[in-house]
C-alpha cells in the first residue's frame, strides 16, 4: 500500500493527529489573548457550543447511523427548561442546568424508543415530525406565560436568569472552549467504547448485529440516550451565552446544520464534525451573513458535500492523506468503512 | 346563521382533492425511486409562486400557471433526479438529508426572491350556493383539474404505456434485463411527480396565503396518505387526501390554522410508531 515501505510519513499521518488537535487547541487558547474584536469572540464562543451540538449528533446519527432531523429537540428543549426554571420557578443555575441535562437525556430515551423498530429515512421522518412539533409549540404564544401579565414564549423566546451580570467576553470564550474540549473528549470515549464498537455495528448492518445477539432496540436508545445529553447540555450553555431561549434552538434549520457539519466532517468521527463546525460556523457567521443566507450556504454545502465527497470533506482529505502518508491509514478503517456502507440500510 | 360543517366539508373536499394530486406524486417516487422525497413540498410551493408572479403580471388563473410551473418542475426534477437523486440512492444518509437540504434551499431562495412575508393571489368572486355556502370558484376548477389529472394518471398507470413503471416498481433488475433504461425512467418518473406538485400547488394558490414554507404540510399531508394508502391505489389516495383535507381544515377552524400542521405531525409520529413495519416491508419486498 505504501510507496515508503510501511514506514509512518507525512506530516498528516494518523499518529500526529493527537499534534495538530493539540495546536488547534493551543491557537484557539492564544486567539483572546491577541485582543480581537468581541464580536469575533462571541462567534467563536457560538461556535464552540454548536461544535458540541454537532458531535452530539454525531453520536446518534454518525456511530449509530440513526440519522436524526430532530436533534434541536433535547438542544432547544434543554435551553427552554434552563430559561423556565431559572426565571419562572426561581431555580438556582446549577440546579437548572442539572435538570435540564437529564430531561434532555430523558427525552433520548423516549425518542429512541420510539424510533428503535423503524428503520432508515423513517427514523429520519419520525425526529423530524417530533422536532417540528416542539417548534410549533414553542412559536405558539400561548404556551407560556410569565407572571406581571404580559407573554412570555413566542417568538421573542424566555430569558434566562444568571446569577452574574455581563459576563466578559473573554471568561465565555474560555469557559465554552472548556465544554467543548470535556464534551468532545467524553463522546470520542464513548464512541471507542465497546458501547460504541456495538453501535458501530448496528450501523454498519442492524441484521448482523442482531443475529450476533446483540440487544438492538436498546443499543439505539443508549446512542439516543447518551447523543440528546450532550446535545442538551450544549443547549444549556447556549442558553447560558445567549440569555433567551428562544424557538430558533428547535428549529428544523439547527438540526439539518447539525447534519451538515457530521457530513462535511465525515461521519461517525466525533472531532471531524467539531472540525467542520467550528470552520462553517465562524467562516459564515464571521461574514456576518444574514441567517437565511446562512441556511442557504449549509443547504449548498451539504449538497455538495454529499455528491461529491460521500465520506465528507475532512474523511475524503484523510483517505487522500492516508494514501499519501503510508500505512498509517489503516489505523482508521472503521469510520472509512462505515462511510462506505452508510447507515442502516432497511 | 349557517351551520358551519357544510362548508367546511365542501372546502376541505376542493383542498384534499387538490392535495392528492401531490400524494399521487410522492407514492409515485416512493414506489418507482424508492426514495422519501423531502423536498416535494418545495415544488408545491414553488408552483404557488409561479402562480403569483403569473398573476402579478395579470394572468390570474391557475389553470395557466399549473402547466407552466409543471414544465418548470420537471425540468428541476430531472435535474435533481439525474444529478443527486440516482448518484446518492446507494448512500441511506444522502437522501432524507440530501432533499431536506434542497427542501431548505428552495425555501431560502423564495424568501430571499419574493419575501417571507405572506403573499396573496386574487381569487375572484365565489359563487354563493344554497344556504349561504360559499362555493370558491379556484377550488371547483382546481379539484375537477386535479381529478381528471388523477383519472389520466391511473389510465396511464393500467395501460401499456404505465408498464415499465409497474416492472420497475415491481422488480428493476427484470426490467434492466428487458432493456429497458431503468435510471432513464427513475429520472423521469421523478421530474414528473415534481410537476404534479408543482401543478397542485399552482392550482391551490388562491385558496390561501403563499409562503415560503407553504409546502411543509402538504408535504406532510403527502407523506401520512403515502403511509396509509400505499403507493398502488390512485383511488385510495385520492379519498385519503380529501379525508385528511376536511379534518385539516377541521382543525383550522375549530383551532387554529396552526394546529393543523400540528395534527399532521402528530399523525405521522402516530403512524410511524403504530406501524413501523407497514412501508418498510412493502419496499424491502419490491427491492428483493
Amino acid at each position: 500500500m505504501s510507496r515508503w515501505g510501511g514506514l509512518p510519513s507525512g506530516p498528516w499521518a494518523a499518529r500526529y493527529r493527537g499534534g495538530w488537535l493539540a495546536a488547534g487547541i493551543g491557537l484557539l487558547l492564544l486567539f483572546p489573548l491577541s485582543s480581537p474584536d468581541a464580536f469575533f469572540l462571541d462567534v467563536f464562543t457560538t461556535g464552540f457550543l454548536l461544535a458540541a451540538f454537532a458531535a452530539s449528533w454525531d453520536v446518534v446519527g454518525g456511530v449509530s447511523g440513526q440519522i436524526t432531523l430532530g436533534h434541536a429537540l433535547p438542544f432547544g428543549a434543554a435551553a427552554y427548561a434552563c430559561a423556565l426554571l431559572t426565571s419562572l420557578a426561581g431555580w438556582p443555575l446549577p440546579l437548572a442546568v442539572a435538570a435540564a441535562i437529564l430531561l434532555a437525556a430523558a427525552m433520548g430515551t423516549g425518542i429512541g424508543a420510539l424510533s428503535a423498530p423503524l428503520a432508515g429515512p423513517f427514523v429520519a421522518l419520525l425526529t423530524l415530525a417530533l422536532g417540528e412539533i416542539a417548534h410549533e409549540a414553542a412559536v405558539g404564544n400561548t404556551f407560556f406565560s410569565g407572571p406581571g401579565g404580559y407573554a412570555w414564549g413566542g417568538e421573542g423566546g424566555i430569558p434566562v436568569a444568571l446569577p452574574w451580570r455581563d459576563a466578559p467576553p473573554f471568561s465565555s470564550y474560555y469557559a465554552a472552549l472548556a465544554f467543548l474540549c470535556i464534551a468532545s473528549f467524553g463522546m470520542l470515549r464513548f464512541s471507542r467504547s465497546g458501547a460504541g464498537l456495538i453501535l458501530r455495528a448496528v450501523a454498519g448492518s442492524p441484521i448482523t448485529a442482531q443475529a450476533s445477539g446483540v440487544p438492538i432496540a436498546r443499543f439505539k436508545r443508549l446512542a439516543f440516550t447518551v447523543g440528546s445529553a450532550f446535545a442538551g447540555a450544549a443547549g444549556a450553555g447556549f442558553v447560558i451565552h445567549v440569555g433567551r431561549a428562544t424557538a430558533t434552538d428547535l428549529s428544523l434549520e439547527l438540526s439539518f446544520q447539525a447534519a451538515t457539519f457530521a457530513a462535511v466532517g465525515g461521519r461517525g468521527t466525533i472531532v471531524g464534525p467539531v472540525v467542520a463546525a467550528l470552520v462553517l460556523h465562524v467562516l459564515f457567521q464571521g461574514l456576518s451573513l444574514s441567517p437565511s443566507t446562512r441556511v442557504l450556504l449549509y443547504s449548498m454545502t451539504l449538497l455538495v458535500t454529499l455528491r461529491f465527497f460521500p465520506g465528507g470533506v475532512v474523511g475524503t482529505a484523510r483517505d487522500l492523506a492516508s494514501r499519501l502518508g503510508g500505512k498509517e491509514g489503516t489505523r482508521t478503517p472503521r469510520g472509512r468503512v462505515r462511510n462506505r456502507n452508510g447507515g442502516g440500510t432497511p | 346563521m349557517a351551520s358551519p360543517l357544510p362548508q367546511m366539508l365542501l372546502d376541505g373536499l376542493f383542498t384534499g382533492g387538490t392535495y392528492a394530486l401531490m400524494a399521487a406524486g410522492m407514492a409515485l417516487i416512493l414506489g418507482v425511486v424508492k426514495v422519501i422525497n423531502l423536498s416535494h413540498g418545495a415544488f408545491f410551493t414553488l408552483g404557488a409562486y409561479v402562480a403569483y408572479a403569473l398573476a402579478e403580471r395579470g394572468v390570474e388563473t391557475p389553470l395557466a400557471a399549473a402547466p407552466l410551473a409543471a414544465v418548470i418542475a420537471f425540468a428541476f426534477g430531472v435535474f435533481l433526479g439525474k444529478s443527486f437523486i440516482n448518484p446518492a440512492r446507494k448512500h441511506p444518509f444522502a437522501l432524507p438529508v440530501g432533499t431536506l437540504a434542497c427542501a431548505l434551499l428552495f425555501e431560502q431562495s423564495a424568501q430571499m426572491v419574493w419575501g417571507p412575508h405572506p403573499l396573496s393571489i386574487e381569487a375572484g368572486d365565489p359563487w354563493i350556493g344554497p344556504g349561504g355556502l360559499v362555493i370558491r370558484r379556484w377550488g371547483v376548477i382546481a379539484f375537477l383539474s386535479s381529478a381528471v389529472l388523477l383519472g389520466g394518471l391511473k389510465w396511464v398507470l393500467s395501460a401499456r404505456p404505465g408498464l415499465p413503471l409497474r416492472l420497475i416498481a415491481e422488480d428493476e433488475e427484470i426490467a434492466g434485463s428487458l432493456g429497458m433504461d431503468v435510471e432513464a425512467i427513475r429520472y423521469t418518473t421523478f421530474g414528473g411527480a415534481c410537476a404534479m406538485a408543482a401543478a397542485a400547488g399552482a392550482l391551490l394558490s388562491p385558496s390561501g396565503a403563499v409562503t415560503p414554507t407553504m409546502g411543509r404540510a402538504p408535504l406532510l399531508l403527502s407523506l401520512v396518505v403515502v403511509i396509509v394508502a400505499g403507493m398502488d391505489s390512485v383511488a385510495a389516495i385520492f379519498l385519503l387526501s380529501i379525508g385528511l383535507g376536511i379534518f385539516g381544515n377541521a382543525c383550522a377552524w375549530l383551532l387554529s390554522p396552526q394546529w393543523s400542521y400540528v395534527a399532521l405531525l402528530a399523525a405521522v409520529c402516530l403512524l410511524l410508531s403504530a406501524r413501523p413495519a407497514g412501508l418498510v416491508v412493502q419496499a424491502c419486498r419490491r427491492d428483493g
